[in-house]
């Protein structure tokens, strides 16, 4: 069970009884100055169409600009049978491959090579890919509201981890087709469960990450929107990450998603999230980043009318 | 006697019994027994035993503690002599002026350095939040005692984490100190009596932490009247009644609280209406029975709960219970023995889901059952012996767990974990001259793993990256699957300068068995306790300090002492980032190993006696950490490391009835991990430090001021008559200037919907736990 989203379950009783004390204020500290290091964003899937990884730097970590490309890179990605996929330079820091007619990138089972050579340094890294699950259904309930809550309608997406321990997910929703990526948005499953100790093996995802697909959004007045109305639509998408990956994704979800007050009680420190992505050179530049291929299913389905709710 | 006439002149005596509080018949824990013609003395043990053998002889003894009225008395010894002695409270005395003993400077004449002791009466005069008197709140006023923060639970002592205290209420561990999180302690101060935090120079007799042990003792109850206490404040109801059993051969407290959040909560939090609550409650009770003059047994017990529950199948709760069984036996006037048996049981437990086809539930409890005999021999005037073992016996279940899945059930518990840990000791505490003492001790801790259970080895550390079970090896039951061993030597010496000063050095081994799994700011109810094993050595703790003690002012009035220590500390634990600690069969994969030091020095100001009393304390310290894997593998500072931290407490009487109270804190800025720069990946916005520091920053500096009045209720009726009950209010203000004191600094993107190809804000913010002026009234009596 991982820790973290534990305990942020159990504060949102807590936070009621000394919410009045608690105070938060955004400052502006003074941070170190540090050189920009490269940043490799490599999430390849099999999905049709073309395949693209980002070359970018640091930034300050106030800087809220979009990051810089960096431009001029060789990208390449090779199979184990020694397939090559060649990615190009489109726009500065985005390099992409694109398909031949109907073929798709990856296949189910096989480890993939990245090499990334960026002035004189070589950066490399490994990925298999491994299988993923069909999403079977999507239902919308309601949940029923109380004195701070209005009634909310929610979804839920059906689906089954396969036989076979070792299975990892990076689930994502897309909300009226724009994906829901904020860091409190970041669903991972290892088998049907939380983490790789939960042994929720062959069975269906269990209910709180088949309920994670649901956006809370803030209204105008501070209260939850609901979180899908009549009209909306909702495609949930699976997609296969290695235990790395996996590992990488609930770092990423520890170290960005800090919602505050009571939670920081039980927050852990900050600390780098790890990276798959080495130079070939060890006394080298530095880098970050994640390479992962993955194979991908969805479903998709839009919330017509309230005869739609299932009975929960 | 048929003493023969040669030897008269040599022959030995000795004089025992116990010193009482004479109002209610509750020992005296450390008062003094002197002797003014010899210059030398003894005080009472836990029970408010003394012995003390002399030569033959006419005697003048002064029987004295803090707070009561001195007593002399002339004693001829010329037999073995029992003398049980009362002592009067001060406040009996109305409008006499109290005598002060010449001898009563504990700090300066006592052996013993690097303790605090806060008796009931301190505790209940200091600020508290919500006007609710704390035990461990108030230790947080005393010099070389922290916290990370305002509703962080337990404290830390010396640069040790929270995990490494040994906290005893009637010598049964307390695993977790805290209800509500951190905001209250567990010990409830109507059942308290006394409260003692060893920071150092820990005596040979307690052992299993390396940094401190806080003493907590309840109350015997009053054995010559009924009594009845209790509170209505903020948070808490509070009642206790304690009376004579057995026609006062024995007695009784009873002392119970409870909060009311869910009360004041209910007409607001709906979610609370279908078998929900929100409350947490403590029941203490303890007796005694004098069996006779040389045998006497105390049976005292604990349970307190804390309730969070949103509806009757959701919420959690955690929770400690203690019993304790003592009987104090007087083989002779010189030897006494304590024999104790003890459970303590630590548990919490977790469930959601809404219904039977979705749903998790968790359980996890540590229990120990423990036999202490203790012995202390009063060889002579200038050597108290004392020895004894103990066994302990415990039983951890890390996870008794489910979670159903659409109708699929899955256990997904953790196996049982059984241990034994055993010591051996032997002390002497003796005087070498009129000014020289040494206390000098040795514990032998033996510790085992027992089977049924499944040791597993791992690859090597790479920094950074979770550690993977590479083999394991399956102990049937009863089988030893892993010992340890440490010989922890003590050893404290005092040498008077002056009948005002004295000078004391120690030096202390402790190791540690058992483990607090923490690695998050604060140690929160959920901490899983884990034993040592193959993979995790006994934390061991060297600690080395000096003191300087000095008494001055007319009366005596101010006592000053100043303090250095170092200590070293080995196989600490810590954690690799994004570390999974809750049920987890491969924990011991996600922990990282590494060394502390820590050093500091501590100045204590106090003025005891006077219609103004008070302290200061300032402490400068340092605790640092060097873990493979973390900050470069570079020593870098605690969590829990603050530079300066100065208390500042003080009481004055206004009047009768009046008297106001106040605290200041100001502690320098803890560390705190800041970045340096951002990344975007995959859409998240991602914090990196360049330099993979841990700890690099300082947060702002905390301070705050506390002020409470006491009202004490008119001692008189209308008519003139007194009343038989007495009662007061205490009306508080924290944080009386509403200062908004950093808890921790986060950074974080922005909160708000980015869409596609737009950059992303990022910001900082500070969290204040308490950022506002906290009033608080309440109203306590007795009868």
């Amino acid at each position: 069970m991982t820790s973290d989203r534990l305990y942020k379950h159990i504060l949102g009783v807590l936070a009621l009884s000394f919410v009045l004390f608690s105070c938060e204020d955004v400052i502006n500290p003074q941070l170190e100055e540090a050189q920009p290091v490269l940043v490799i964003d490599a999430w390849l899937n099999n999905a049709p169409g073309a395949q693209q990884i980002k070359l970018m730097r640091s930034q300050p970590y106030f800087e809220n600009v979009l990051p810089p490309g960096v431009s001029g890179a060789v990208v390449t990605v090779t199979d184990e049978k020694g397939k090559v996929y060649s990615f190009t330079e489109t726009e500065p820091g985005i390099y992409e491959w694109s398909p031949f007619g109907n073929e798709v990138f990856g296949e189910v089972g096989l480890t993939y090579e990245l090499f990334v050579r960026e002035g004189a340094e070589t950066f490399i890294s490994t990925s298999r890919m491994g299988r993923t699950t069909a999403v079977d259904s999507i239902t919308f309930f309601l949940q029923p509201g109380g004195q701070f809550l209005d009634d909310q309608y929610q979804a839920e997406f059906w689906s089954t981890d396969p036989e076979g321990a070792g299975d990892a997910y990076w689930i994502k929703t897309f909300k009226n087709g724009k994906q829901l990526i904020k860091p409190s948005e970041i669903i991972t499953a290892y088998d049907a469960g939380f983490s790789k100790g939960g042994n929720f093996n062959g069975v269906p995802f269990i209910a709180p990450i088949r309920r994670a697909i649901n956006p809370f959004d803030e209204a105008e007045d501070g209260t939850f929107k609901s979180p899908y109305v009549v009209g909306d639509s909702v495609y949930v998408q699976i997609q296969s990450v290695t235990e790395a990956s996996f590992n990488f994704l609930n770092q990423v979800s520890i170290q960005t998603n800090r919602p505050g007050g009571f939670s920081e009680l039980f927050a852990t420190p900050l600390a780098n999230v790890s990276t798959n992505i080495e130079n070939t050179n060890s006394k080298g530049a530095k880098v970050v980043g994640f390479f992962n291929v993955g194979a991908l299913s969805g479903l998709g389905r839009k919330f017509k009318s309230l005869d739609e709710l299932s009975t929960n | 006697m048929a003493a023969p006439l040669l030897v008269q002149g040599q022959q030995k005596f000795t004089v025992s019994g116990y010193v009482k509080d004479a109002a209610n018949g509750e020992a005296l824990i450390g008062s003094t027994i002197y002797i003014k013609s010899l210059s030398t003395g003894v005080t009472t043990n836990v029970y408010g035993f003394y012995s003390l053998t002399l030569q033959s002889g006419n005697y003048d003894i002064d029987i004295s503690y803090i707070g009561f009225a001195s007593q002399s008395k002339a004693l001829e010894l010329k037999e073995n002599t029992r003398i049980d002695i009362e002592l009067q409270g001060e406040g009996k005395q109305l409008q006499e002026v109290i005598v002060t003993s010449t001898k009563d400077q504990e700090g300066v004449n006592a052996l013993e350095m690097s303790t605090n002791r806060l008796d009931m009466k301190t505790i209940l005069k200091i600020p508290a939040f919500l006007g609710e008197a704390d035990v461990i709140k108030s230790l947080l006023q005393l010099p070389g005692v922290s916290t990370v923060g305002e509703g962080a639970s337990g404290f830390n002592v010396r640069g040790g984490s929270v995990g490494q205290n040994l906290i005893l209420l009637d010598e049964a561990t307390v695993y977790n100190s805290s209800h509500l999180l951190g905001f209250f302690s567990v010990f409830n101060p109507d059942a308290v009596k006394d409260t003692k935090l060893y920071k150092g120079a820990i005596p040979a007799q307690f052992g299993g932490r390396i940094a401190s042990l806080l003493d907590v003792r309840m109350k015997e109850g009053n054995n010559k009247d009924y009594e009845v206490n209790g509170g209505i404040g903020t948070i808490f109801s509070r009642a206790a009644v304690e009376g004579p059993l057995f026609k006062g051969d024995g007695s009784f407290i009873v002392a119970g609280r409870r909060s009311y959040a869910d009360v004041l909560a209910r007409p607001f939090v709906d979610v609370l209406q279908d078998g929900g609550a929100l409350n947490f409650y403590d029941l203490t009770g303890k007796a005694n029975y004098n069996i006779n003059k040389r045998n006497r047994i105390f049976v005292s017990g604990y349970a307190g709960r804390d309730k969070f529950f949103f509806d009757k199948n959701q919420g959690f709760s955690w929770g400690n219970n203690t019993g304790t069984i003592r009987w104090n036996k007087i083989f002779s006037d010189r030897l006494f023995a304590n024999f104790s048996g003890i459970f303590s049981r630590y548990d919490y437990s977790l469930q959601f889901g809404e219904n039977d086809r979705d749903n998790f539930a968790w359980k996890s409890s540590i229990r120990n059952i423990t036999f202490k005999p203790s012995f202390s021999y009063f060889a002579n005037a200038d050597n108290e012996i004392s020895f004894g073992a103990e066994l302990n016996y415990y039983s951890f279940e890390p996870a008794n767990a489910y979670g159903t899945s659409n109708g699929n059930r899955i256990d997904i518990s953790l196996p049982e974990k059984y241990n034994l840990e055993s010591a051996l000791y032997f002390g002497n505490s003796q005087r070498l001259s009129s000014k020289v003492s040494v206390e000098y001790g040795l514990r032998f801790s033996y510790f085992v793993g027992l089977g049924p259970g499944t040791q597993y080895t791992y690859n090597d550390t790479i920094p950074g990256i979770r550690r993977t079970a590479i083999g394991e090896q399956i102990f049937a039951s009863g089988k030893v699957s892993s010992t340890y061993q440490n010989l922890e030597p003590r050893l404290s010496m005092k040498a008077e300068l002056s009948d005002r000063s004295s000078l004391k050095a120690s030096y202390t081994r402790m190791a540690q068995y058992l483990h607090l799994i923490s690695n998050t700011t604060a140690s929160n109810p959920l901490d899983v306790w884990t034993p040592s094993s193959n993979n995790i050595k006994p934390e061991l703790g060297d600690q080395w300090a000096l003191g300087y003690f000095r008494n001055f002012g007319k009366d005596q009035a101010y006592e000053f002492s100043a303090e250095a220590y170092y200590r070293k500390t080995q196989n600490q634990l810590d954690y690799i980032d994004g570390a999974d600690l809750l049920i987890n069969e491969f924990l011991e994969g996600d922990l990282l190993i590494g060394q502390g030091r820590a050093y500091g020095m501590e100045f204590y100001l106090q003025k005891k006696v006077g219609r103004f009393t008070g302290w200061v304390a300032y402490t400068v310290a340092r605790t640092e950490l060097k873990v493979n894997g973390i900050n470069r593998n570079e020593w870098y500072a605690a969590r829990f490391d603050q530079t300066h931290n100065v208390k500042v407490s003080g009481f004055y009487d206004l009047n009768k009835r009046w008297s106001v109270s106040a605290n200041f804190n100001f502690v320098s800025g803890t560390p705190s991990t800041f970045p340096t720069s951002r990344y975007v990946m995959q859409g998240i916005l991602i914090p990196y430090n360049a330099a993979d520091s841990r700890n690099n920053v300082r947060l702002p500096a905390y301070h705050r001021l506390d002020v409470s009045f006491r009202l004490e209720g008119k001692t008189l009726k209308r008519n003139g008559n007194p009343r038989n009950h007495s009662d007061y209010w205490v009306f508080g203000v924290y944080n009386v200037y509403a200062r908004k004191n950093p808890f921790s600094i986060y950074f974080t993107q922005g909160s708000e919907r980015v869409a596609q190809g737009s950059p992303i804000n990022s910001e900082a913010r500070q969290l204040s736990i308490i950022g506002t002026i906290v009033p608080s009234v309440s109203y306590n009596f007795k009868f």
